[in-house]
């Protein structure tokens, strides 16, 4: 880590280069996406998805707090945590990035997560999780980075000198700052930040040969953008972008979750059980994928200890949930034709990107929006990710590619406050990045000495209506009449899509310059801290991680077999109880020792003395479970259950995995 | 100009000519769209010509080009190609290209809004009423909801802009004297309104788009 340090603090500076794999970039790219994340490296020129040891690519973006202060990244938190401490396992972070605590976007939807209350003036959610911290979206972020840091890592063997991390198109501003950061904070150089829609095309143009203007559909998780580009001759220009960057695949689960509920006779939020809300979500996740393939699907919820419900769901009853969701995408689709000043019908071709694209519904909603049949012969879920592979390998300089080029633009146009509430724009949606402008504006009133300078991002006409990216004022000019001084005002965007603006007062000779610092809710200086903490927690080894793993597992084993006992406390003989008394102390005890060896031993042991006890709570499971249930189901359900676990636990977490 | 990287002669060109390090930009010189892009000074161009040479200077100018190189190799590669994205986002346009001919020639447009009033060639009042009571009927229109109304005010702006617009291309091809550029000038701010109209009309268009969306 102290490599990552030096990084930072220099880059772009040449340094003795430790040897790697023969072949591969020492740049990746990375797909930090709501519901999974991947990273990809060019190995012998072309762009792979690395696995982890498991063969998988996708490292779901699931985060576990522990109350000890450990962190699990990906299915373990998914499957594992999420089920049991649905407040302290976050999912679909991506939605919370550079969002604030009043945005209703991000906290007012059906949630399983705890919000901390913030300070006055605090622009950032938090989330409150055990141990009674509140970490920010940032921070959750950095943890699911750093797992796919590692995972470069041990494929390059050696350590990476950059990263290249896409976003959404239509991330604004305080959106992408916040990427940019959390990438800091995992200790990655982030070399670019790159548009999703922009990553896929130049992995399918390349991969293809592709020539013409294409249309990007991509429906994520949480976000949704339409990018139209024209790939020529190695170039390959963006004309326009739009999007939604809170609408995806989650938005659907909600819809039908909603209506489970209701089904159910269960109110909207589900009660305020958090559990039951995470269970719900999964369910409807489930019952989502699984309608891809089948006409009809079903799963079985546990609504409570002593309700067990079996949702059935066709998939004509999930495309009426879900069409009005999805219906949403319709009018950004056709704003950015019109920007892009191409006809539908003129497309070479519609390349389809994120998992949600995989609905039947959604082809077809594709289908009819551009009138032809969409490209889908790449992976929805790679695409990304490979793209910015090639962009990293581009950037760190050692591919042979100089003949291809990303021209991107700025999402939404940018402004400052004028007198009465009005927004000046000073930088149009869809420029091309690079760019700047420089705009004048005067005093307002005889003797004014300051200029209160506020940034927005939208298009609406109205303040109120914007995003509204930084404050700042400029102060110290002499007292003149109204209309005198003159203000310039410059804003410039980099590659990266990022803002800065520099504001000049001209007539006095009085300059004075500002620079915009980071908007998105942080205060100033909290995201170095963050980074200075990070530092000193770096020397955390393998060792530690593996400690911190068995911690995590023992306590989550320990509520899961609490829970269990007091479901069915008649299920218990003498024997098993003292049996498990005495595993169960030994754990403890192991688990506040610092030697992951001896937890898993003790693990082991409380496994074997509970045994019995699990075992007839399954078969008791399995006589509730058969009816209304075909044989293979049950089967296949009965090959899943592992003994330790306590059931309740497994069935759920099942309905949140296995698909794709 | 020394290059600042290899202290040789750099040349004119945005890269040295020694050994290619992008050079900053002279802040005296001020910029001229045309010069930036390497192209006569004129309003008739070949748009493909136009667009191959800028896509050829990003590729040699862009920041992607130079992410890890020395923070004064990036900054002027930032900086050019600022430059060089504003040339193409100016010239690429007929009516900002024909804008800043005439800014080139001294020839003033006025600016009506946001910013900083300014005196030039401003719009006569008879267009301005004229236009008043345009946007008038067409805010009845759409509130009124009276789409194929909208549509059709639509089409009868565009049409008039477009032979505003022939007569701009005209006026700018012949000998450019001061009156000839003058009544080009008030084509050109009367082409502002005209655009203005038809942005409300896209306006109208995508407002009635998310109705119908959220409804349907």
């Amino acid at each position: 880590m102290a490599e990552a340090l030096f990084q930072i603090a220099e880059p772009g500076q040449s340094r003795v280069k430790a040897p790697c794999t023969p072949g591969y970039s020492r740049a990746v790219g990375i797909d930090l996406g709501t519901t999974n994340s991947l990273v990809a490296m060019v190995q012998h020129g072309k762009p792979v998805c690395l696995a982890d040891d498991a063969g998988g690519t996708l490292l779901p973006s699931v985060v576990h707090y522990a109350a000890d202060g450990d962190v699990l990244v990906g299915a373990v938190a998914r499957d594992r945590f999420a089920p049991v401490f649905p407040a302290d396992t976050i999912a679909s972070v991506k939605r919370f990035m550079g969002r604030g605590p009043r945005d209703a976007e991000a906290t007012r939807k059906l949630t399983p997560h705890i919000f901390a209350p913030g300070g006055e003036g605090d622009g950032v959610v938090r989330f409150a999780v055990a141990g009674g911290r509140a970490v920010t979206p940032l921070e959750v972020s950095a943890e699911i980075l750093a797992v796919l840091k590692a995972r470069a890592e041990a494929a390059l063997g050696a350590p990476l000198e950059g990263a290249v991390i896409t976003v959404p198109a239509y991330f604004d501003d305080g959106q992408r700052q916040a990427t940019r950061d959390a990438g800091r904070l995992a200790g990655l150089e982030v070399l670019r930040l790159l548009n999703e829609p922009t990553a896929a095309a130049l992995a399918y143009g390349l991969d293809k040969g592709a020539e013409g203007t294409f249309a990007v559909f991509d429906l994520g998780g949480g976000t949704f953008d339409v990018s139209i580009l024209k790939l020529e001759a190695g170039v390959f220009e963006v004309k326009a972008t739009g999007g939604d960057s809170a609408l995806g695949g989650d938005d659907f689960d909600r819809a039908i979750a909603g209506a489970l509920l209701a089904r159910l006779g269960l109110p909207p939020d589900a009660g305020g059980d958090r559990q039951l809300t995470r269970r719900i979500l999964d369910a409807a996740r489930a019952l989502k994928e699984r309608l891809t393939d089948a006409p009809e699907a079903s799963l079985e919820l546990v609504v409570d200890e002593g309700r067990r419900e079996t949702l059935r769901l066709s998939r004509a009853e999930m495309e009426a949930l879900v069409r009005p969701v999805l219906e949403r995408c319709a009018p950004s689709v056709r704003r950015a034709l019109r920007d892009a000043g191409v006809e539908a019908s003129a497309l070479a071709g519609v390349i389809l990107v994120g998992g949600a694209t995989r609905m039947p519904l959604v082809r077809r909603f594709v289908r009819e929006l551009f009138g032809r049949e969409p490209l889908a012969d790449i992976d929805p879920d790679e695409v990304v990710a490979l793209g910015a592979a090639v962009q990293a390998d581009l950037l760190a300089g050692e591919g042979a590619r100089a003949d291809v080029l990303l021209l991107d633009v700025v999402p939404l146009s940018l402004g400052l406050e004028t007198m009465g509430g009005v927004v000046e724009k000073l930088i149009h949606r869809n420029t091309t990045v690079p760019c700047g402008a420089t705009q004048t504006f005067t005093t307002y009133a005889d003797r004014q000495t300051g200029f209160d300078l506020h940034v927005l991002q939208g298009e609406r006409e109205m303040v109120g209506e914007c995003r509204s990216l930084a404050r700042f004022k400029l102060s110290g000019i002499p007292p003149m009449p109204a209309g005198l001084a003159r203000l310039e005002v410059t804003f410039m965007v980099d590659a990266d899509g990022i803002l800065r603006a520099l504001a000049r007062e001209q007539t006095t000779g009085l300059e004075a310059s500002i620079e915009v610092k980071p908007s998105y809710g942080l205060a100033e200086g909290e995201v170095e801290r963050m980074l200075l903490e990070s530092f000193e927690h770096a020397d955390e080894d393998v060792k530690m991680r593996l400690l911190a793993e068995q911690r995590v597992e023992a306590q989550r084993i320990l509520a899961a077999l609490d829970a269990a006992v007091a479901d069915t406390p008649a299920l218990l003989t003498d024997d098993d109880r003292r049996a498990i008394s005495a595993a169960r102390a030994a754990l403890e005890s192991a688990a506040a020792r610092a030697d992951a060896q001896a937890i898993r031993a003790a693990i082991e042991d409380l496994d074997r003395a509970s045994k019995p006890f699990a075992e007839r709570r399954m078969n008791r499971a399995l006589d509730a479970g058969l009816r209304g249930k075909d044989v293979t189901a049950v089967e296949a359900r009965v090959a899943e259950t592992e003994p330790k676990a306590d059931l309740r636990t497994r069935v759920d977490a099942h309905a949140g995995h296995k698909h794709r | 100009m020394i290059c600042w990287s290899c202290e040789k002669e750099a040349g004119g060109d945005p890269l040295c000519g020694s050994c290619g390090a992008p050079q900053p930009l002279d802040p005296a010189a001020g910029s001229d769209h045309f010069a930036v892009l390497s192209v006569e000074r004129r309003h008739e161009l070949d748009l493909s010509a136009l667009e191959a040479r800028y896509k050829d200077l990003s590729r040699k100018l862009h920041p992607d080009r130079f992410a890890r190189a020395d923070p004064r190799a990036r900054r002027a590669s930032l900086q050019r190609t600022v430059q060089l994205n504003e040339a193409w986002r100016a010239l690429k346009d007929p009516v900002k290209r024909a804008e800043y001919l005439l800014e080139l020639e001294g020839v003033k447009l006025a600016t009506d809004d946001g910013g900083v009033r300014s005196g030039g060639v401003a719009a006569s009042p008879a267009l301005l009423m004229e236009i008043l009571e345009l946007r008038e009927e067409l805010g009845e229109a759409r509130l009124a909801k009276d789409d194929a109304r909208v549509a059709r005010m639509g089409d009868v702006m565009r049409a008039r802009a477009a032979q505003a617009m022939a007569r701009v291309t005209e006026g700018l091809a012949g000998a450019r004297t001061r009156e000839r550029l003058e009544a080009v000038a008030r084509e050109l701010v009367a082409l502002r309104y005209y655009r203005r109209f038809l942005d409300e009309v896209a306006a109208h268009d995508e407002a009635r788009e998310r109705e119908r969306s959220a409804h349907g």
